[in-house]
């Protein structure tokens, strides 16, 4: 499905460039073969409306404190803009909360991609998870079966009764309606600064060779020397979640080692190569997602350009495509410019977040002795 | 020929016992455990006692770490100041939740071989952890919670002390919890003293429940031995808890309990009580039963039944005397449960000594818990 459709898209887009280049002139040509935009996922409405409400509801979480929209945030892009996320409560997460933007358009999921299946199951680990949501499915679907909105809204998506398994599909359905919107990249209104940027993107710089695609990510994972966040281990909460997670990942030795291992709780190579690699981001967005890596200790775009000029940061395992660049002061500032160029519309109107008040207590069943459970 | 034999011993035995006892008293009641002082409780082999352990099972009880939010400990539900329960009729849950059957008093828990209302727990270092894990109690993940332990330098020590852990091992926190509890008996009663032979322990009034108790009430056909318990299981009749026809919250649970346990969908469906010990054993015959709980500790652990329906001890003898009551569970309700045909002045000394099994309040004020400290690197 998602193959056909990139076709196509693509086919569309190059038709678009044609005319988009004849308007705008021809400098920027050359991206037309590498990238191209992401394409809104037809949805069913009733499905997405329902998972909206779902996406923005505390109750789905063990003690009530959080819903999905605590950590990813519209007015931040979906993001928290926080380094490193908070967690249930009780802990404190140890890695930056990435956008749900285009997720539903990506194959891999988590900063470590240990999901690669689809977000069906990514969403049953956020609601499960003892750090994230903490929440048993079996009470979270009597809980939905308590708020006759959800009766009514459960049935009509066709989903019959509240259900705990109609939960991990409706809430993707609505993920699907988050995918970029008027990135100038996309619509053709990208600044002169922004052309030289995509250049220097595919050209001396490299960038490329791991964001390349629609999304600008391989969906593999790189390391590319990322610092560790002292606050992991300097926080307890967040060393807790971590050496919890390290458990539940097969982490050898979780409670001594200060190195967040990455994709190795997936690849779990024996000569340790793999540890510290990070899945690819998506570069879309990055103007509502501040701060940026894997654990958020880069704070700004130009930052994260001159990371990369710098040749990335030091470690053994470091990927060799990750090199110093030489680029300009100014060839740095087209780059971030470039990088902006790739931001759009914020999601944050009606049709994307539930705007009507969630009730927070459950009115008790009429005449619950003789109707059916 | 053997079956012969031990019947006729037997009789033999009864007939004797009936003479000491007095002919006429607790017809029908000769072979129940006669009632007895408390002794220390059994400990288990494989979890001694030591001051060290219990202390640190006595800092653990009161620990919010060991929950899923790091809001709730053992004490929430089973606060010293609420009878070592919570006076509630049902007892409080998780954050977001409610529970759906009353809160035990832990006092002289120790002596039950199965914990929990229908004996779900084989152990109290069994009862722990379920509670602990429970969606509608603890919500705690066991590897989280053995984490935070080991993120606290002063359990770091005692484990290494009490256990020789390496790291504290969730498990033991259990023993040591567990341990901890075996502390929390009552053997100094004035029924305790009376039993000893402290002949003014107990009041004109209180004896005459005693008796009233063994005899004409027949209470000790179940609540029998130093206990004041049988741990068996029966269905009284008691009647649905009021709450589940009243609170959205506690509908919730209600069902959630009946997914969580297993029953099959046509049962979910229909059902409108607590069936009791059949979520464990799935036989029709134990649907409504519940363990015959002991009577000591009584005047500081109201409200009373598994769901919490009775306020006081005058309600629960009133229910007794009428016949016990009625529930869904009509064709598993016990044949031990007649009207007794008490009078008032009779239910009065019954409840007087009912009240003789309870000794001084047991307090306990929550200890200062040790702090999380960064965890240097090895």
């Amino acid at each position: 499905m998602r193959a056909t459709r990139c076709k196509e898209s693509f086919k569309r887009l190059a038709l678009a460039l044609v005319v988009g280049g004849a308007i705008i002139g021809v400098s920027g040509g050359a991206w037309a073969d590498e990238f191209g935009s992401v394409e809104p996922i037809e949805v069913d409405a009733k499905k997405a409306e329902l998972g909206k409400r779902l996406f923005f509801d505390k109750r789905l979480s063990g003690d009530v404190a959080l819903s999905c929209a605590t950590c990813h945030i519209p007015d931040k892009g979906f993001g928290d803009g926080l380094a490193l996320s908070k967690a249930y409560p009780g802990s404190e997460g140890f890695r930056n909360t990435p956008t749900l933007i285009n997720v539903a358009h990506k194959g891999t999921w988590f900063h470590d991609g240990r999901l690669g299946t689809n977000l069906n199951d990514v969403t049953r680990e956020m609601l499960t998870e003892t750090y994230l949501m903490n929440m048993d499915m079996r009470l979270m679907q009597e809980r939905l079966k308590q708020d006759p909105v959800y009766v009514q809204m459960f049935d009509e998506a066709g989903y019959g009764e509240p259900s705990n398994g109609s939960v991990r599909k409706a809430i993707p359905e609505y993920l699907k309606t988050l995918t970029s919107r008027n990135a100038p990249v996309d619509t053709g209104t990208m600044s002169d600064a922004a052309q030289n940027g995509l250049d220097l993107f595919t050209g001396k710089a490299g960038c490329v060779a791991c964001h390349s695609g629609p999304l600008y990510t391989d969906e593999k994972p790189h390391n590319i020397g990322v610092p560790e966040n002292p606050e992991i281990w300097n926080d307890p909460r967040r060393h807790i979640t971590f050496a919890t997670f390290g458990i539940f990942m097969g982490i050898e030795n979780y409670m001594n080692i200060r190195r967040d291992p990455g994709a190795h709780v997936r690849t779990h190579k024996a000569d340790g190569t793999d540890i510290g690699k990070f899945m690819t981001p998506t570069l879309r967005e990055l103007k509502q997602t501040a701060p940026y890596m894997h654990n958020g200790t880069v704070a700004t775009l130009a930052e994260v350009v001159a990371f990369y000029n710098d040749g990335g940061g030091a470690d053994p395992n470091k990927d060799p495509l990750i090199k110093p660049l030489g680029l300009s002061r100014e060839e740095q500032a087209d780059l971030v410019a470039f990088l902006e160029a790739l931001s759009g519309d914020a999601l944050t109107g009606p049709e994307h977040v539930w705007g009507e008040k969630i009730p927070a207590n459950y009115e008790p069943i009429d005449n619950w002795v003789e109707v059916r459970n | 020929m053997k079956m012969a034999m031990t019947t006729s011993v037997r009789l033999i035995a009864l007939l004797a016992a009936g003479m000491l006892l007095g002919l006429g008293t607790a017809i029908g009641a000769e072979d129940n455990p006669p009632l007895a002082a408390l002794g220390p409780p059994p400990v288990p082999a494989d979890n001694p006692m030591t001051p060290e352990k219990v202390e640190l099972g006595k800092l653990l009880f009161f620990d919010t770490r060991l929950s899923g939010d790091a809001s709730v400990s053992c004490a929430t539900c089973h606060e010293p100041k609420q009878g070592w329960g919570f006076s509630n009729d049902i007892s409080r849950g998780y954050p977001g939740t409610l529970h759906w059957r009353n809160s035990q008093t832990l006092i002289n828990s120790a002596y039950y071989g199965k914990l929990f209302w229908v004996g779900a727990a084989k152990s109290l270092e069994g009862q722990g952890p379920a509670a602990a894990k429970g969606a509608v109690a603890g919500n705690g993940e066991a590897d989280m919670m053995e984490v935070r332990l080991g993120f606290i330098p002063e359990y770091r020590e005692r484990f290494r002390e009490v256990f020789g852990d390496h790291w504290p091992k969730l498990s033991n926190a259990w023993k040591a919890i567990a341990a901890f509890e075996r502390t929390l008996v009552q053997t100094d009663t004035p029924f305790d003293r009376y039993m000893n032979g402290e002949e003014g322990a107990l009041t004109d009034q209180q004896k005459s429940g005693l008796e009233l108790f063994q005899g004409k009430a027949n209470c000790i056909e179940c609540h029998n031995g130093a206990l004041l318990s049988d741990q068996k299981f029966y269905n009284l009749g008691v009647p649905r808890a009021e709450r589940w026809e009243q609170e959205g919250l506690a509908q919730i649970t209600f069902r959630y309990e009946q997914y969580a346990k297993g029953v099959t969908e046509e049962m979910y469906r229909t059902i409108k009580d607590d069936a009791g010990l059949y979520y464990r054993t799935k036989q029709k015959a134990d649907k409504g039963k519940f363990r015959t709980p002991s009577l000591r500790y009584t005047i500081y652990s109201a409200p009373y039944m598994h769901n919490g329906t009775f306020w006081d001890l005058f309600e629960v003898v009133e229910f007794y005397n009428e016949g016990g009551g009625e529930n869904e569970f009509a064709s598993t309700k016990t044949d031990i449960i007649k009207p007794l045909d008490l009078s008032d002045e009779e239910i009065e000394d019954l409840v007087a000594f009912l009240e003789s099994l309870s000794g001084d309040e047991i307090t306990m004020s929550t200890p200062t818990l040790p702090p999380y400290a960064p965890l240097p690197a090895q």
